[in-house]
């Protein structure tokens, strides 16, 4: 393991630690743990948005509590779910009177430990919380069906997920009416990523998986998850076809749909790299008839120091595309207004 | 259980058994899972029982919804919120209780396994916990009707926790990470039937040896 920190399990209280000194007028912790962070900026009467996971993403989950997006995050150990009780303790914090909407990844110790916050929040607190559980990885499940369980993992399209509901919290809608949003979004993002290399979660100190020097896996999860299919390691275009293809027959995005792009590294893929990524993606949306709206490319949801990238693909209605174009302000994004 | 004592004693006897178990938990854990479960069984349990060691509280199920939120701060993965959920669904089943008869440990024991089914949204024969749980309350039911001592009530639930966890081999998975390798999972172990063995095992030699002057 080479990794630049002190004592491993010291890691992710020293990251938080680094993440208060740095950005002190944007976010804060509440009471003595500096696992439950919220917005130096709470607005009265806004509808409250929080999420939460496991630490090893960065900039997920944390990074996107800001102006225009979220307001409160509970933070687990790398790749565990935070407790229930820290749920609780940002709820009650960036509650303002309008309820409290929880946005986050669909794996089961997130679930199991949001859904007990949403249970003691209503009976301790009587805040109103509602939920949307994201999973957009077509890598990982046949698509979801109306009143099933969805079985995909949620990866780097939540970014989208939260822009959307932030956006429409900010411009004051009402909890069910962001809670629509949300879901609005959830319904048209899909997300593949590619891995090369594995990451290394510092307590444990070595990889928890191995792929050859040669090889990738297609469909890989943010936390070594199987994907569809392990081989050699192919040209960038080929990758990306393989990549986009499934994706594109998901939805199904068509010629005429309007999108934005995300391109994400998962940690060790430099942006040159993802910008090649990119222009084979725009070069296949633009033979299919499918117009880009606005382009996002960078680390979005990381795994670490896993090498790798994923493609997400948000389609778009005019709501949707108001709420894109918002500003946002957050500690690892920044966005003027479109 | 004739007190909210003997009900610390049980916690304290459970984690006991989940710390001597915790290679073997990890060892099964790692073929399907992430192997942390032999950490977390030990670490959450052990958690749940020094919470609760110097309550001075008489409701048993008071002692025992402390006991489970204990456990999910301290160990807040997808099987320590489990076993809370069901820890803190049993305090809730059982609540005023300053003593169980046979009709209150089942009421306990049906609680903890409605609260784990409800928490997880999983049904018995999916390869889960519960495949060690709900044979043992059915037979606890059983025993319930039928008037059966508390001991022998203790030992058939036992002994139907263990088959019901013997018999996860053979089922194909349907949650977690284990589900992700299809009918390839129906060779394994359920590491959470496992866990579920363990705490009707330890519940029963805790009937035998602290109950020991209950009939």
């Amino acid at each position: 393991m080479k990794k630049i920190i002190n004592r491993p399990e010291d890691f992710v209280n020293e990251m938080l630690e680094g993440i208060y000194a740095a950005h002190p007028g944007s976010v804060k912790q509440v009471g003595e743990d500096p696992r439950c962070l919220v917005s130096a900026h709470k607005q009265e009467g806004k509808v409250g948005i929080a999420t939460g996971g496991g630490s090893g993403h960065l900039p997920l989950f944390l990074g996107y509590v800001g102006k225009g997006m979220l307001d409160g995050c509970s933070i687990g150990d790398v790749f565990q779910s935070p407790s229930a009780e820290q749920m609780l303790a940002v709820t009650r914090e960036i509650n303002s009177g309008a309820g409290v909407l929880y946005i986050y990844g669909n794996y089961n110790g997130d679930i199991f430990n949001f859904d007990m916050a949403a249970e003691m929040a209503d009976f301790e607190e009587g805040i109103r919380v509602e939920s949307v559980v994201v999973g957009e990885d077509v890598a990982s499940g046949a698509p979801v069906k109306a009143g099933e369980k969805n079985t995909r993992r949620g990866v780097a399209g939540i970014f989208f997920v939260y822009k959307c509901a932030g956006a429409a919290a900010a411009a004051g809608l009402s909890l069910d009416e962001v809670k629509r949003v949300a879901l609005k979004a959830c319904d048209n993002v899909r997300t593949m990523g590619v891995a090369l290399t594995p990451c290394i979660v510092p307590r444990v100190g070595r990889p928890g998986f191995e792929i050859g020097e040669d090889e990738m896996e297609i469909g890989m999860g943010i936390h070594g998850e199987t994907g569809i299919r392990r081989g050699k390691l192919l040209p960038a275009d080929k990758i990306v076809d393989e990549m986009l293809s499934p994706i594109l027959a998901d939805l199904p995005f068509v010629a005429g749909d309007q999108v934005a792009v995300l391109i994400n590294g998962l940690g060790a893929t430099p942006l040159e790299e993802q910008y090649v990524i990119y222009r084979r993606v725009a070069q296949v949306l633009k033979q299919k008839g499918i117009e880009v709206y606005h382009t996002y490319v960078g680390e979005y949801a990381t795994s670490m120091e896993m090498a790798g990238a994923s493609i997400s693909l948000l389609r778009l209605d005019e709501e949707l595309k108001q709420y894109i174009s918002a500003p946002a302000d957050t500690p690892f994004f920044k966005q003027f207004a479109l | 259980m004739n007190s909210a004592n003997d009900f610390k004693l049980l916690m304290s006897h459970w984690a006991d058994i989940m710390e001597a178990n915790r290679n073997y938990l990890i060892q099964l854990d790692s073929v399907v899972g992430d192997g942390d479960l032999g950490l977390t069984m030990s670490d959450g349990f052990r958690a749940a029982s020094d919470a609760i060691a110097r309550q001075d509280q008489e409701d048993i199920g008071k002692l025992a919804y402390l006991a489970g939120k204990a456990m999910s701060t301290a160990v807040p993965s997808t099987m320590g919120t489990l076993m809370a959920s069901g820890l803190m669904a049993a305090g809730k089943a059982v609540v005023g209780h300053k003593a169980l008869d046979l009709e209150g440990v089942t009421a306990f024991f049906q609680g903890f396994c409605q609260g784990v089914m409800e928490r997880g949204k999983a049904q018995p024969g999916e390869k889960t916990f519960l495949d060690g749980m709900a044979p043992a309350v059915e037979s606890l039911r059983k025993d319930c009707k039928t008037g059966a001592s508390l001991k022998n009530a203790a030992l058939g639930a036992a002994r139907c926790a263990h088959e019901g966890f013997l018999a996860t081999r053979g089922m194909p998975a349907k949650h977690g990470r284990a589900a992700g390798r299809g009918e390839g999972s129906r060779d394994t172990l359920d590491p959470g039937a496992a866990v579920a063995d363990f705490l009707m095992k330890g519940y029963a030699e805790f009937m035998m040896e602290s109950g020991a002057n209950e009939i």
